[in-house]
């Protein structure tokens, strides 16, 4: 029975043995959320907040709540989609998201490969012999950045929750990228730099099973829509891993969640000056590399 | 015989199972990665299962 009300359970929470009914998990969720954004600070009063939505489940479900606690915090939200042009998978999640803008009464910028790069990326995997899933990584995270500096976001919410982190942590753990993991955490980024827009992830302690018993509470009537070009072998492995592993042993995800945010900010420190933010020659965007990884691509579409 | 759904594979089947655990291990499915529904009500503890029972298995993993 729940723990609190002693109703039916709609779910067993992962680090706890006792479950929770409809509306208790509900109020339990939401001041997760709530309490997620005030502990880490991720919003300050009169941002303009863009969230990086995909039409799915928990990009929508973070634009539902941040449009219900908008007024309250006075700050201000806008959704930003990414149009890689994937037949049959994007063109499907476009017609959820834009129903969902359209009756939370939210402005959607959609942003997509053919008009900023010429193609789309179904016609960039016929030109180039490269893994979907780098090409989509780099444009997708250049034109993120690009249009929420344009769009004049203060910061960009995406709908990443427990188990993406947890993945990325390990898989950065398994092959020694420290560096890369010092991006990670609630607000992405070791340092402030104007043409970067930091990313924030309020789903930051809310695991994916609690994402999707949400949605599906709220009757947000997302169907589940799988990418094509899912080519991330590695990252599918190590999720298989941890999933077995949280099955044996429950409450593992929180605690590489909990371990990871307390050795975060040394990280972060260890690597503030470690590389200079450079400026792409050709496009001016942030780099890490006097050619942007972006525009590589793109020399070698044309 | 009990009516189930698989999302994730968008595939319907009828399967023989006594409760809820006897049908997860019958489907090699990972409890970690679905949300079970049975004849519409969110069911996240093992339950008896009788012949007219719907299932759902939700998937809970983000489609890229």
């Amino acid at each position: 029975m729940c723990r609190q009300c002693e109703l039916k359970p709609v779910i067993v929470l992962s680090n706890n043995t006792k479950g929770l009914c409809k509306s208790c998990f509900l109020k339990y969720f939401e001041r997760k959320f709530n309490r997620t954004i005030s502990q880490f600070k991720l919003i300050e009063p009169n941002q303009k907040i863009g969230v990086a939505i995909s039409g799915g489940k928990d990009s929508l479900s973070l634009l539902y709540l941040l449009n219900r606690i908008k007024d309250r915090k006075r700050f201000r939200i806008e959704a930003l989609l990414i149009d890689e042009g994937i037949k049959g998978y994007r063109d499907k999640t476009i017609k959820d998201a834009k129903r969902f803008c359209r009756e939370l009464k939210v402005k959607l910028t959609i942003v997509s490969y053919r008009n900023e790069f010429g193609y789309t990326l179904d016609q960039m995997l016929k030109k180039l012999k490269i893994k979907p899933c780098s090409i989509c990584g780099v444009f997708r995270r250049y034109l993120l950045n690009k249009y929420s500096r344009r769009l004049k976001f203060d910061k960009l919410a995406t709908g990443h929750n427990l188990d993406d982190e947890v993945q990325t942590i390990l898989m950065n753990q398994f092959r020694s990228n420290q560096e890369i993991s010092a991006r990670l955490g609630p607000i992405t980024g070791i340092k402030d730099d104007s043409k970067f827009v930091r990313r924030i992830k309020p789903f930051y302690l809310i695991t994916e099973k609690e994402t999707t018993t949400y949605a599906y509470l709220k009757n947000f009537n997302i169907p589940f829509c799988e990418c094509p070009n899912n080519t991330q072998a590695y990252r599918i492995e190590v999720r298989n891993f941890i999933n077995n592993f949280e099955q044996k042993y429950p409450g593992t995800k929180h605690s590489i969640i909990n371990s990871f945010l307390e050795i975060l900010p040394s990280l972060k420190e260890k690597y503030r000056n470690y590389e200079e933010i450079k400026y792409c020659s050709q496009c001016k965007e942030p780099s890490s590399k006097e050619t942007c990884q972006a525009c590589e691509l793109r020399s070698k579409l044309n | 015989m009990v009516k189930v759904f698989i999302e994730r594979k968008n595939k319907k089947i009828n399967v023989d199972a006594k409760d809820i655990d006897g049908l997860i291990k019958k489907l090699s499915i990972n409890k970690e990665e679905v949300i079970i529904v049975k004849n519409n009500e969110l069911t996240p503890r093992n339950e008896k299962l009788k012949d007219s029972d719907e299932v759902k298995f939700l998937s809970v993993i983000s489609g890229g």
